[in-house]
């Protein structure tokens, strides 16, 4: 065993998301879904602010409204809506989520879904409430919903399902990828339709492409007996390398991809050069801080701080491994991190949405992480688009004049903006 | 429990916000879940704050339920260490409400320096409006202090607040007057004011407060406490404006002989409200007059938003450039009352609209095609989806909303700002001619846009993309009690009769002919049918 890995926690993030926005590339990816809510104006308001996508399409997604008469209810009766929208989108599968009020109020959920709950459309209890679950952490509940539904696979089922949501050109990379390599592959979960989901068994080998989902990843272990993929989680060129050979080795398979490796570093050396030595503080809350810290790190940049909602030190135990000697903070103060920031100066800030232009305006140059979540930054394919992400910013602002820093260009734009505070 | 996809207004934790994101030295304290942050995007993004919202989200998490901890006093602590504001408000959450905690007690067990207000914000009873308008009058009640009148003529200017719509212009605009007057802005608020600020407000000779939604209350608080006078109206256009600047001389110049006050404001020659100092306040009444606004004459208007902005653009709209309005109406339905009272004589009662389900607006904008649709960021698209003309005029708004450029509603500036979009916004005159004229003018090709859009329309309220259908969803929404609704087939040569109206006015004739045809039992359109009717309709 590794030395334990050493971080520390916090009295609390909370300049982040609930885990309902992700709902918002998950509808996308199953494509026969339904997202319901079952939650307050709260829910509602933060879904049309965040996802404002919603309105220009029909959405599959929608928010079981409970209004004042209703929190007196036992148990509120979701029947008619569950009826409507089977009505109008006719969805293969229909996933009831949690939120804050409801669980306050001690809302029986799995009864409750499994009340409105048919062979023809399940209804699928999903834990998504911002009291336990920010950001990206429900696709984790989802996918342990979608389980039962996948096929159990015989013990002579020896293939590789990967785990967690990624674009169809994503996908296809992965496939290709795996074919090369003389690696099986069964599937992914979650697939993009109900009726697709793949096969999983005591030989199958579950290969996560996202860092946010390790209780579905223990479930398969236990439920299902199938081996979980510990390596690096597949971003960058460092990630790729060890993700292919750790899989490869589970099906018997001696790849050695030092030399492909090393020629996607040489492709992106223009950037690297950009981050070589760069003070690069993570403060963002997708729950991919991990092995974006770990790539930045490879890249030659000087983690100075790698904040992050949780930390789990098995599911991240290898990335873990390569962070040794950074700060390294689970659920981190605000406060204190702005105070960090002021000590270390860091070159580049990745940050949430939320505060990426006040940092900006106190002279950080900042990064919203939430475009990490959105962009294709897996595989081989992604090791462009990943370190760009980092770059782009840094290249940008030095492009800038510096001007900008004068309180006179910021004067009047914020109403309760203290005098002097453009500075940490 | 109903289904919600979207809703116009904010939560009341978005309007306390708004209000202690306005205000200096004044802190919002959120005892709520983390994922309630969520707000502090909405003005950091929309807003694109330089510095940090005023607002601590202090958080309550599952564990922290089960184990009965709560944070909030340490999170007072840690505010008010590295904020050090003047006034903390603390607010429970929809889901922390239900707790029942006694955070009054919680609160100033701290023993803080700084004020604490505990701002009993019910979520399910109050939205955005409510609360902010709320909290704003309650911290005037708490802070407005006796004293005497400022030396000179002055106004407080109560209303403009952080993600109000337009409302940083607006407040220029107003500024702007007041120089022209050499009247004295005493205090502004909440926008930037502080604790303090608000003490001095009954130092002011009268307040303007033009928003219905957010200061009428405390205007009106400052009167009957301290004799401020008032002026409530909101000068939206030209001639609105001219009244508006009346009332407040005479209010003013009352003020300051009730006070035993020499000094008088007298109105200086209507040029020195330009921006030049020199030329016509605004340049709408000549334009309203020149040539090519003729054919606004015509153009039909639907107006939907707050309260007074509904009110202001649909009798600017109707007084000012003299169009129709087939519509009206607003999602503030305890306002509603006050807006149709405004409207009455500008709008049918049975063409009036006061409903918080967009569904209902975007069905009622099917139906009636207007040239020129006024609403918030939701009716803009709808509008896009009917291939209509849209300009949003109220919140909620959406970030190509917060533009850079000088763009008030109210005053004379306001007048030609509003104008200028009108004018943009809509078909232009002789363009408009031709096509009439000359049917497509080779434009066919744009077709595609209208119809795809109400192809989607159509699926969205779960229909085939029938053409024939697509009319549907605006009779269901008519209610017009029929039981057995029937859509008449066109027949071929009808559907050719049809193509030669021009393209940006199809849609609205196929619904008008299956309307006709429908109140008269007529299952099939015939070119006949589509004659009849179109003569019946008067196009």
């Amino acid at each position: 065993m590794p030395p334990k890995a050493q971080f520390i926690r916090e009295d609390g993030l909370y300049h982040s998301f609930c885990g309902l926005v992700s709902v918002g590339w998950l509808y996308q990816k199953i494509k026969d879904s339904f997202f319901l809510i079952l939650g307050t104006h709260t829910c509602a308001h933060l879904l049309q602010n965040t996802l404002g996508v919603m309105i220009f399409a029909r959405p599959r997604f929608a928010v079981s409204l409970l209004e004042e008469g209703d929190l007196s209810a036992a148990q509120p009766s979701i029947a008619e809506q569950i009826e409507e929208i089977k009505r109008e989108h006719k969805p293969s599968v229909i996933f009831l989520l949690s939120s804050c009020t409801p669980e306050v109020m001690k809302v029986e959920f799995e009864g409750l879904a499994h009340s409105v709950s048919t062979a023809e459309t399940p209804v699928l209890f999903v834990p998504a409430s911002g009291l336990d679950f920010t950001f990206s952490q429900s696709e984790d509940s989802v996918l342990q919903a979608l389980l039962p539904f996948c096929p159990k696979a015989p013990p002579e089922d020896k293939r590789v399902v990967f785990l967690g949501s990624v674009n169809d050109a994503i996908g296809d990379d992965f496939l290709l990828e795996a074919q090369k390599l003389g690696i099986p592959v069964a599937g992914f979960l979650p697939a993009n339709h109900f009726h697709e989901l793949p096969p999983i068994g005591p030989g199958t080998i579950i290969a996560p492409l996202q860092p946010f989902l390790p209780k579905v990843a223990n479930l398969l272990m236990n439920e299902r007996g199938a081996t979980i993929l510990s390596s690096l989680f597949p971003f960058g060129p460092d990630g790729c390398r060890a993700f292919w050979e750790d899989l490869a080795a589970h099906f018997g398979l001696k790849v050695d991809l030092a030399e492909r490796e090393a020629q996607a570093w040489a492709r992106i050396s223009e950037h690297t050069a950009l981050l070589k030595d760069k003070k690069v503080f993570f403060a963002s809350d997708t729950l991919l801080e991990l092995p974006l810290a770990r790539f930045a790190r490879a890249a030659g940049a000087n983690v100075v701080e790698c904040s992050t909602p949780h930390i789990n030190r098995r599911f991240h135990a290898r990335e873990l491994e390569r962070l040794e000697g950074v700060r390294l903070v689970e659920q981190a103060n605000f406060e204190r991190q702005l105070r960090s920031m002021a000590d270390d100066q860091p070159d580049l800030v990745i940050s949430n949405i939320i505060t990426a232009n006040p940092l900006t305006g106190h002279g950080i140059v900042a990064k919203w992480g939430t475009e990490f979540i959105f962009s294709p930054i897996h595989g081989w394919a992604g090791v462009n688009t990943l370190v760009g992400l980092f770059t782009r910013v840094m290249r940008r602002r030095a492009k800038l004049d510096t001007i900008a820093l004068d309180p006179v260009w910021t004067a009047g734009v914020m109403p309760s903006m203290p005098e002097g505070e453009f500075k940490l | 429990m109903r289904l919600a996809y979207w809703m116009y207004e904010g939560t009341a934790h978005h309007g306390v916000g708004r209000i202690t994101n306005s205000m200096r030295g004044v802190h919002a304290v959120f005892h709520a879940p983390q994922g309630d942050d969520y707000v502090t995007t909405i003005f950091t993004m929309l807003e694109r704050t330089p510095g940090f919202p005023r607002m601590t989200t202090s958080v309550v998490n599952g564990n922290d339920l089960i184990r009965g901890t709560i944070r909030l006093p340490e999170t007072l602590k840690q505010v008010a260490e590295a904020h050090k504001p003047e006034l903390i408000v603390v607010v429970a959450s929809c889901s922390t409400i239900l707790l029942q905690e006694n955070l009054e007690i919680t609160a100033n067990s701290v023993g803080l320096d700084c004020d604490i207000v505990i701002y009993d914000a019910n979520p399910y009873r109050m939205q955005e409006t409510g609360a902010a308008d709320g909290l704003f009058t309650e911290l005037v009640k708490k802070y407005a202090t006796t004293q005497p009148l400022t030396a000179q003529p002055s106004v407080n200017i109560l209303g403009p607040s952080s993600l109000g719509f337009h409302a940083r212009h607006d407040l220029i605009s107003l500024r702007r007057i007041m120089k022209a007057l050499g009247v004295e802005v005493n205090v502004v608020a909440p926008w930037g004011a502080s604790v303090d600020d608000l003490r001095r407000l009954p130092a002011a000779w009268l307040t303007i407060a033009p928003y219905r939604e957010l200061g009428t209350q405390a205007a009106k608080y400052l009167q009957e406490q301290f004799g401020t006078a008032t002026l409530l109206e909101a000068p939206i256009g030209v001639q609105p404006t001219l009244r508006w600047l009346e009332a407040l001389v005479a209010g003013l110049n009352a003020r300051g002989e009730q006070a035993g006050v020499a000094t008088k404001v007298t109105m200086p020659p209507l040029t020195a409200f330009s921006l030049d100092g020199m030329s016509a306040p605004s340049n709408v009444p000549w334009f309203a007059r020149t040539a090519d606004m003729e054919s606004f004459a015509g153009k039909s208007a639907f107006v939907f938003g707050d309260a007074t902005h509904t009110v202001g653009m649909t009798k600017f709209l109707a007084d000012e450039l003299g169009m129709p309005i087939v519509g009206a109406g607003t999602y503030l339905l305890k306002e509603a009352a006050w807006v149709r009272e405004q409207l009455a004589d500008y709008v049918k009662p049975e063409d009036f609209l006061a409903t918080d389900e967009f569904q209902q607006v975007a069905e009622r904008i099917a139906e009636l095609r207007p040239e020129l649709v006024c609403g918030t960021q939701m009716e803009r698209h709808t509008g896009r989806r009917h291939g209509l003309n849209v300009m949003v005029i109220s919140q909620p708004t959406h970030i190509e909303n917060h533009l850079l450029a000088y763009r008030p509603f109210l005053g004379f500036d306001g007048a030609d700002v509003i104008a200028d979009e009108v004018y943009t916004t809509c078909t232009l005159g002789m363009e408009k001619h031709l096509i009439d004229m000359f049917g497509d003018a080779g434009l066919d090709e744009v077709e595609q846009a209208p119809s795809v859009a109400s192809n989607g329309h159509a699926a969205s309220n779960g229909h085939s993309a029938d053409p024939a259908q697509v009319a549907q969803p605006a009779l269901a929404a008519a209610g017009a009690g029929a039981t057995a609704v029937v859509n008449p087939v066109w027949t071929p040569e009808a559907e050719a009769t049809l193509k030669k109206v021009p393209f940006f006015v199809r849609n609205k004739a196929r619904g008008n002919i299956e309307k006709y045809a429908r109140e008269r039992g007529i299952a099939t359109i015939t070119a006949e049918v589509f004659l009849a009717g179109k003569e019946h309709l008067g196009a």
